[in-house]
């Protein structure tokens, strides 16, 4: 063990708080023992070895004190239209009132910061319980630091009919500083949701995103969770969202990367009975020298399983992708029927891309398949553009916006939709 | 468990048919690996300085190096001080007909199958039968010399000709590539040497049999083939072992080289000992074998059949240098009882218009455990190349496993890349469709298992695609009754 020495911590990266949080004193202890002994990711871990983590590694990032809300910060611009009565802002993690409005929820249903609720029962027992990543810092550093987080309770055969609209807001402070939004969702028995969770940054600026989500899904409840980054482009954004599902629930869940410089997106979705639907689509669309690394885990520990995954990718400049999908099927969980996809589309010579669809399967019966390709747009479908009058430009522009609409018309919400529209407009057309 | 599945673990409960072993005396040496056994064994066979400097270099190099452990499966480590690293049969013959091999050794090709008279005789095939580590036997050499082509075993070809030796011995895998290569480096006891001639078209498929005998004895095969512009070869290598419980170390290290128009084909079967029912004994398969398309246009082409062994690691691989060269892997791989086997190919494109095919079928049975571990990766300058991957697992049973780890990488905007893989087992739909018009269920689980596997076998030679299909009855079909 003569490498030890040689070992960097989170602590070096990231200014831990001095004093925890009053609440939730186990759980941040605990994560405490972790962050001390776990080390900094490398590329010599085999999870990490494409990905640079320069953008984290070259900077020292401080913690966001919970006094310093920017209260007149005008933030219309990003309200979504179906949310109005339903919407919740963190501004650099700490919890906006004056921002939010949780209006006209059904009986029972909470919609709400994690602090105002600390004390309830459901959110007291499933806190923590079901972020279980192996040899993590983030998770862990989540735990210790956030000051505060989105609670959503959906009691049992109970529907949400508007979306939820969480909007994670980065503003542009002095020092690079990292924040660490919460997400807890319990979703009751035959219960319904629609969540989207948006991060955006308002700047260029750098800054550390280690957003934590844990939903927890009983017998047949329904979740449709989009998940839109728009981070800064010298932002850094390390995802962990976790889904548990009971016998006949349905998670699907889109993630759409435009934003961050370095993107890692580690999404999980556990089947914890029989009978389960999920999905974990992803659109990346990146250009200049951003990195967007996706690593999956569709873990079946049950009979009768659906899942989906369709991952699309555009890269182009100097931008690379990652993938890495994997797909677990346990011993005796038979009649699984996965599948996996990762499409890439490669529009630059100095952009770079790699893929490790993965299976592995213990059970017989069941029916998995990945696919991966990685390409560029046919001549023959430019030329064919061409021919009916568009410039060679043009016509690019147009194949391009065709492959990335796919996942985009998979949105629940229509001003979401239209949102993504635009970025994707926006991505592709360049002059 | 459902009946057909009962029928199917039956038929993979196949005892291993060749497991007996021959005896025959052999010539001491001590165990273990020093630099003084490396010169000892360089010394008995009669080497050139410039080996023994190889060896001593390589055997430096995997002193520093560490037993890898990333790959998909457990087992006890090989105690390398307790392996021979040599052995030979006593006296080695000199032989000009087969009457005089050593009756006991003949005894073993015969139960193996493998009558030499018979072989002699199909037109078409010389044999290079290997017995443990020396070289006993070659013939239609005349044949291949008239044509240029020099075939021998690799410790005649540091004798005889050095330069080309020399010249290509660690160009395609270097000593320091991988542990198990170092060692092979530093220890290898003989193998294969083939050397085709420009514009030379080989005038039969070559063939070797290699046949672990020696219980302890490490078998440390060295293959090189190199085929220079416009000459073109197909090599075949077929392996079956005695019983044993000792596990056995093989780590061979094979390296072609293709020069411009040069086409390559290599062949394996790969049926070793693979352990009893509770996993104990079995062969430890952990070879490199690699391929460099050097020229333009030129081709290789690896087709494995791999069913033996307890723990097979082995990446057959291609660098596409070449501008417009061309890789292939075709495999199948056959897991039952304990079993464990890692592997899969490389295709490294570095040449412009390059263009990989790999089709892997992998069949997992009984407590095994089958990965497939590949990487494509096309370089920035490979531009408007292309790859193509298909990797099926079938499982049988619900003890075992099938894994898929394919690394995929593209650095340029002009070349595509399409992977695809499945998992599935044998469809009830399909074995009823099948008894309903009159097959019985071993008929027809062996019918659907031969077609899931047809893609590759049809890749074989035709005198390797008949054993193949042997030994797949064999291994999956075997001993219903």
């Amino acid at each position: 063990m003569s490498n030890v020495s040689k070992k960097e911590f989170i602590h070096t990266y990231v200014q831990l708080p001095s004093v925890f949080p009053e609440n939730f004193k186990e759980l941040r202890l605990q994560a405490k023992i972790s962050l001390d002994n776990t080390a900094f990711p490398t590329k010599k871990d085999e999870e990490w070895r494409f990905t640079d983590l320069k953008s984290i590694t070259a900077n020292k990032f401080e913690s966001v004190k919970s006094g310093m809300l920017q209260a007149s910060l005008e933030l219309d611009e990003y309200h979504l239209p179906e949310a109005r009565h339903s919407r919740l802002v963190f501004i650099d993690g700490n919890f906006s009132p004056a921002h939010s409005v949780v209006e006209g929820m059904p009986d029972g249903v909470i919609v709400g910061n994690l602090n105002k609720f600390s004390k309830h029962e459901k959110l007291r027992s499933h806190l923590g319980t079901i972020t279980n990543y192996e040899e993590d810092v983030f998770v862990p550093l989540n735990d210790v630091n956030f000051q505060d987080g989105t609670f959503i309770y959906v009691p049992k055969e109970t529907f949400i009919e508007q979306p939820i609209h969480i909007l994670n807001v980065f503003t542009d402070l002095e020092n690079p500083y990292y924040v660490t939004p919460r997400v807890l969702f319990v979703g009751e028995m035959y219960s319904k949701a629609t969540i989207i969770e948006e991060h955006i940054g308002l700047s260029n600026n750098i800054y550390l995103n280690i957003p934590v989500n844990e939903f927890r899904l009983y017998r047949g409840a329904h979740v449709h969770h989009a998940r839109i980054q728009r981070d800064s482009k010298n932002a850094s954004h390390i995802s962990r969202p976790v889904a548990m599902l009971d016998a006949h629930a349905e998670y699907h869940s889109y993630t759409i990367c435009l934003g961050a410089k370095l993107f890692r997106n580690e999404p999980r979705v556990i089947q914890n009975a029989e009978e389960v639907d999920f999905t974990v689509d992803g659109l990346v669309l990146i250009d200049g020298e951003q990195i967007a690394d996706t690593h999956s885990i569709m873990d079946h520990r049950f009979s009768h399983g659906n899942s989906h995954q369709l991952h699309k990718v555009v890269v182009n400049d100097q931008a690379h992708s990652i993938f890495n999908g994997k797909i677990f099927v346990a011993k005796d969980a038979q009649k699984i029927d996965s599948f996996q996809e990762n499409r890439n589309l490669l529009i630059s010579d100095t952009g770079k891309v790699n893929t490790k669809p993965q299976l592995e399967i213990f059970a017989d019966d069941v029916r998995c398949s990945h696919g991966a390709t990685i390409g560029q747009l046919q001549d023959e479908e430019v030329f064919y553009l061409q021919s009916r009058g568009l410039t060679e430009q043009k016509s690019r522009e147009l194949l391009v916006y065709a492959f990335a609409l796919e996942s985009v018309e998979s949105m629940a919400v229509k001003s979401v939709e239209e949102l993504l529209l635009k970025e994707v407009i926006a991505y592709t057309n360049r002059d | 468990m459902s009946e057909e599945t009962k029928a199917l673990e039956s038929m993979i409960g196949e005892e291993y048919k060749y497991g007996f072993t021959t005896d025959v005396e052999y010539e001491d040496f001590p165990k273990g690996i020093s630099e003084n056994i490396i010169r000892e064994l360089s010394s008995r066979k009669d080497e050139p300085e410039w080996m023994l400097e190889f060896r001593l270099k390589s055997y430096n190099a995997w002193l520093e190096m560490k037993e890898p452990e990333w790959f998909n499966a457990t087992y006890t480590k090989p105690d390398f001080e307790n392996l021979l690293y040599y052995s030979a049969p006593k006296n080695k013959p000199k032989l000009d007909s087969l009457d005089d091999v050593d009756p006991n050794i003949k005894e073993t090709y015969d139960k193996l199958g493998i009558p030499l008279e018979e072989q002699k005789m199909l037109a078409g095939v010389a044999v290079d039968a290997i017995f443990d580590s020396v070289s006993i036997f070659t013939s239609f050499k005349e044949k291949l010399a008239e044509a240029g082509v020099i075939f021998c075993s690799i410790s005649e070809a540091i004798k005889e000709h050095p330069d080309l030796v020399k010249k290509y011995i660690g160009s395609v895998i270097p000593a320091r590539d991988n542990y198990y290569a170092a060692l092979n480096s530093a220890v290898f006891s003989d193998g294969s040497f083939c050397y085709i001639p420009k514009n030379t078209v080989c005038p039969m498929e070559l063939s070797t049999y290699f046949r672990i005998n020696n219980m302890e004895s490490g078998q440390f095969e060295r293959t090189l083939i190199i085929a220079e512009e416009g000459a073109s070869v197909s090599y075949l290598e077929g392996c079956t072992a005695p019983m044993y419980d000792e596990n056995q170390l093989h780590a061979a290290v094979v390296e072609l080289v293709a020069m411009d128009h040069a086409d390559i084909k290599y062949s394996t079967i790969q049926n070793w000992y693979s352990g009893d029912e509770n996993g104990k004994g079995g062969i430890y398969n952990f070879v490199t074998k690699r391929g460099i398309c050097k020229g333009d246009h030129s081709k290789i082409s690896w087709t494995q059949l791999e069913t033996g062994s307890a723990v097979t690691l082995k990446y057959p691989s291609v660098i596409l240098q070449g501008d417009h060269s061309i890789g292939e892997f075709y495999s199948v791989a056959v897991t039952t009882k304990k079993q464990q086997a890692d592997t899969g190919t490389k295709m490294i494109h570095l040449g412009k218009n390059t263009r990989s095919t790999i089709i892997s079928k992998g069949i997992s049975a009984g407590d095994s455990n089958n990965s497939y571990r590949g990487e494509v990766k096309i370089g920035k300058k490979a531009i408007g190349s292309k790859n193509y991957s298909v990797c099926d697992s079938m499982l049988i049973g619900q003890t075992c496993g099938a894994h898929t780890f394919p690394y995929i990488s593209s650095e340029n905007a002009s070349s595509s890349v399409e992977h695809e893989a499945t998992t599935s087992r044998v469809g009830e739909e399909q074995i009823f469709y099948l008894m309903q018009r009159g097959i019985s269920e071993q008929d027809a689980i062996s019918m659907i298992i031969n077609g899931f596997v047809k893609d590759v076998l049809k890749e074989l030679p035709l005198e390797f695609a008949v054993e193949a299909n042997k030994l797949l009855d064999i291994k999956l079909e075997g001993s219903v009754g």
